[in-house]
């Protein structure tokens, strides 16, 4: 249990560097040096140093968003297996109530976002209720996938101990398809090229950035820290499934999860390199190829694993 | 039975009162207020108390010599009326000041009549304890509401929704009777006991005969067509019970026609479960492509209906396939959706009730901001609209989440089974993604932003009773959201009555999600505290200034610019286009500064679409031709009838 709380800690302040890692990525495809690992921390800092100048469209909405979403993503990191640890809290079921969970974030982001009566901010917000539901298709396929092997549903069931392994050996080939079906959500649910662009300059091709324009000081700090808590969640599980190995609650055990966080958050910075953003028509399709890859690995194992 | 009918006879007498006293509007108000309310009141403590103590209580009446009355509460009945009455006792506070505008006594005496029949005719279709019973309650609600529907009978677009409604309702009865007399052809019998010996192959047809015609009061697509019409041209709180209450007893009528037809194919559950996963998702789009409001939440109800047939349909397949947790998981999580759907859409249809009383408008377009003036009522919208998304920790999580733990149940069989639980997950998943964006268009578009019109400004909100009556409905949602345990008895005691052939329903794992999901809950509500303790300290002794909305450089922003609802809508309804078809409306755009442009668009609901091309088109032009017949002359008319009954004569 102290060891889950301490993992738990441990995620929410070290999630930023991650997200950093992914600016340096893109810098060296660039030939730029980029800037500093730390970057995201000196920019909460200053953020949190601020005031804040509000809209006078704007209501209590307004503020619960920053609240919500990253109270929700802070709940979410509770229910989450850290490095094949158990988590601090797990139940039957628990993996629904994370989703929804999230759910209840994005509608409160969506809710700030309409609040300030920016058309810019109105566009962000339909494209941002648009793809999750996608996205949703696509987890609750994967989520039938794990149930199918386990019988089990919750996150720890998948991802502590030997239980990862134990997918691998039981289907190891649809698994792969599971781990790029999930990176495609972990892309399109974090606003990742190519689905959006965080460093895009024009607010009519953002989505989620788009969406807090109007956010400033400790408001938006609190949004920035809960999305690089969000990204951890994903990448956490996806770095789980790619080194599945127990070490037990040990120094090599972090070690490898970490190098297993750092090649997904590469993984990211390269995908953002190398592709362009798609047309927002395109991204549907996109979307629904992680869907595809999902409902292959399950009809897969329902012949060969009975 | 006995507090049951007093209860019914005092409904009935507030009804009757409020024609009496219509010449002193305020006494007839408060009086038949009163009396409904405290007939309901009396109503739900008796159901409660059956609930709590199952048992099988009766009555039966011989009427006329000929037909037997009989009514009967067992656990199922207990279930529903405890729904009837709390919804209708609401209902009936918050008609309170909600009726006060109208400059008509006598409309109103006579809205009040109608309801009093509407409650004490729902409670009956569920007491209902044979076939005869049954029919004459079902046809008394039915007229009933009918003439609730068509309040503004001198709008032709009111009169439109009651005709709509009217036929719908009456097919949909015909169907039922169809399958009533296929049971008594059979057994010879009205009483419903006989139903279970009936062959294999008339309880498959008997079966879906009556599915249509439950279907088509519960709102189940294609057979919803009348729900968006009738809901918002009745006054909203008979929206609320319509949607909230009166659909259910279709729900009501198809669970009871299953376990009375005790007949366990997989062909049962595979059929309610796909009409479900269509009603859902389809119902859900179309919510999200409409501008009025009422209209809105009226497609709504036919995503609610379908997302608690999923949940009866997991129950069903779960039964066939010899499940016992999946078949109970199915069936409470699909009896719990039943009663939060209750709560959170008569919250929502009395919070767009409150919006069109102080706004007269029912367009989403033309409002905006709400929130700033309508603190309550927006609270109380927000609160509705996150249960009925299915979020924690409202009540519409606790509904989905059994539903979604019985599906994956069903995940670990195999064939049929397998594939229609997947089915299940994945449309309810699409399903709530979908009410997602449906519900954030309510709140962002009407309660957020600025005012968009002059309906919108200035307004206020007041009427003690309908606040109040909001608080309380929005006050259950967030409760039974933290704490399931408060009510989950009562869709378990509900489902242990169904008597599914397991002897006893196991309390235990039920008691255990409970706790889970307040576990959960209060984890998330302390994580929240924390943020928001976080959020006070960096902000404190921090300069906070108040300036326009950015407009990422445009300096002239005006309230015309925001995002419209159909705007926010038409990406995703792009993606459901061939279910979806939009009908636009606007002139080619010429010159350099064209000034007077418009832009109209429509949503059109397949089911209307195709019913209106398929069925009533051509049955219009075959009545056309036989127009010749109807010719004015009693005589011949007279002739008609005995010349039919003779003919029948000879078959018979």
């Amino acid at each position: 249990m102290i060891e889950s709380i301490i993992l738990w800690l441990l995620a929410v302040l070290v999630a930023p560097f991650f997200s950093g890692v992914i600016l340096k990525v893109k810098a060296f495809f660039g030939g730029k040096k980029g800037p500093p690992l730390l970057i995201n921390y000196y920019t909460l800092i200053k953020l949190f140093k601020k005031g804040s100048v509000y809209s006078t469209s704007t209501t209590v909405m307004f503020k619960l968003g920053p609240i919500i979403s990253l109270g929700s993503a802070l709940v979410v990191l509770m229910f989450l297996p850290i490095a094949g640890q158990d988590p601090i809290f797990s139940f039957n079921g628990d993996i629904l109530f994370i989703l929804y969970l999230m759910g209840l974030g994005r509608f409160f982001v969506i809710a700030a976002a309409m609040d300030t009566a920016s058309p810019f901010e109105g566009m962000g917000a339909a494209r941002e209720a648009y793809f999750p539901i996608l996205c949703e298709a696509t987890t609750f396929m994967i989520l039938i996938f794990f149930y199918r092997l386990t019988g089990e549903l919750q996150l720890s069931a998948y991802f502590t101990g030997g239980n990862t392994i134990g997918l691998w050996s039981l289907a190891g080939a649809p698994l792969i398809f599971i781990v790029i079906s999930f990176f495609i959500i972990l892309l399109t649910e974090n606003s990742r090229v190519p689905v959006d662009d965080p460093a895009t300059h024009l607010e009519l091709t953002m989505i989620h950035e788009v969406m807090v324009l109007d956010h400033s000081g400790p408001d938006f700090g609190l949004i920035e820290l809960g999305s690089f808590c969000k990204l951890f969640f994903y990448s956490t599980i996806v770095s789980r499934l790619i080194f599945p190995f127990d070490f037990g609650f040990s120094a090599i055990g972090c070690f490898v999860f970490i190098a297993g966080l750092i090649i997904v958050y590469v993984a990211v910075g390269v995908t953002e390199s190398v592709i362009a953003r798609y047309r927002m028509d395109k991204v549907p399709q996109f979307v629904l190829t992680s869907f595809a890859l999902a409902f292959f690995a399950t009809i897969i194992t329902l012949e060969f694993i009975k | 039975m006995g507090q049951f009918f007093i209860s019914i006879l005092i409904i009935l007498f507030g009804g009757f009162l409020s024609l009496v006293l219509a010449q002193q509007a305020k006494l007839m108000k408060i009086i038949t207020v009163f009396l409904l309310s405290a007939g309901c009141l009396l109503g739900l403590m008796d159901a409660v108390l059956k609930l709590i103590q199952p048992g099988i209580a009766g009555a039966s009446f011989r009427y006329l010599n000929v037909f037997s009355l009989a009514f009967k509460m067992d656990g199922l009945s207990g279930f529903f009326l405890v729904i009837i009455f709390a919804i209708c006792l609401i209902a009936a506070i918050y008609s309170f000041h909600y009726m006060e505008n109208s400059r008509n006594a006598l409309r109103t005496a006579v809205n009040y009549f109608f309801f009093s029949i509407l409650i004490a005719s729902m409670a009956l279709v569920v007491t209902a304890a044979n076939m005869i019973t049954f029919m004459l309650s079902w046809e008394i609600m039915s007229l009933s509401s009918f003439f609730l529907v068509i309040y503004k009978h001198n709008s032709a677009e009111s009169r439109k929704a009651g005709y709509f409604y009217f036929i719908f309702s009456h097919v949909g009865a015909m169907f039922i009777l169809a399958a009533f007399g296929i049971v008594y052809g059979y057994t010879g019998s009205f009483g419903f006991e006989a139903i279970g010996s009936l062959p294999e192959a008339a309880k498959i047809l008997v079966f879906i005969s009556s599915f249509i015609g439950f279907g088509s009061k519960a709102g189940v697509f294609p057979f919803h067509v009348w729900l968006p019409h009738a809901h918002p041209a009745a006054p909203s709180h008979i929206s609320a019970v319509m949607s909230g209450v009166m659909i259910k007893t279709g729900i009501y009528g198809i669970i009871k026609m299953y376990i009375l037809l005790n007949l366990h194919t997989p062909l049962f559950g595979n059929i309610v479960l796909f009409a479900g996963v269509i009603s859902g998702i389809l119902g859900i789009v179309y919510a999200l492509g409409q501008q009025d409001l009422k209209r809105l939440l009226a497609y709504s109800s036919v995503e609610n209906i379908g997302i608690i047939l999923i949940g009866l349909g997991v129950g069903m397949i779960g039964v066939s396939s010899k499940n016992p947790l999946m078949a109970v998981l199915g069936f409470t999580g699909g009896f719990l959706h039943i009663l939060n759907h209750s709560i959170f859409k008569s919250l929502l249809f009395m919070g767009a009730g409150m919006v069109l009383h102080k706004t007269g408008t029912r367009s989403i377009d033309a409002l905006g901001g709400l929130l700033k003036n309508m603190k309550i009522t927006g609270l109380a919208v927000i609160i509705g609209s996150l249960a009925i998304c299915g979020l924690p920790p409202f009540n519409g999580f606790v509904g989905e989440f059994f539903i979604y733990i019985g599906g994956f149940k069903g995940v670990g069989l195999d064939k049929s089974a397998f594939v229609m639980s997947c089915f299940a997950i994945i449309s309810l998943a699409v399903i709530g993604g979908l009410a997602l964006a449906c519900f954030t268009k309510v709140i962002g578009i009407a309660f957020q932003g600025e005012p968009r019109t002059k309906a919108a400004v200035n307004i206020d909100e007041k009427g003690p009773s309908m606040l109040f009556a909001m608080s309380i409905l929005a006050g259950a949602c967030v409760l039974i959201g933290i704490f399931p345990k408060i009510i989950l008895w009562m869709p378990v005691k509900a489902v242990s009555a169904l008597g599914l052939g397991f002897s006893r329903v196991p309390p235990e794992p039920f008691g255990q999600m409970a706790g889970n999901i307040t576990l959960a809950a209060t984890i998330f509500l302390v994580s929240l505290l924390l943020v928001t303790a976080i959020r006070w300290f960096f902000y404190r002794n921090k300069t906070i200034t108040r300036s326009g909305t950015w407009g990422c450089g445009f300096t002239q922003p005006t309230v015309k610019m925001q995002y419209t609802g159909s705007s926010y809508a038409s990406f995703i309804l792009d993606f459901f286009r061939p279910a979806a078809p939009l009908d636009e409306d606007h002139p080619k755009i010429t010159g350099r500064f064209p000034l007077n442009t418009y832009y109209t668009s429509h949503v059109n609901d397949i089911a209307e679409l195709h019913m209106k091309r398929v069925i009533v088109n051509p049955i219009l032009f075959l009545f056309d031709k036989l127009r010749w017949i109807q010719h004015g002359d009693i005589h011949l008319y007279i002739g008609y009838i005995l010349l039919a009954i003779i003919l029948l004569l000879f078959f018979i």
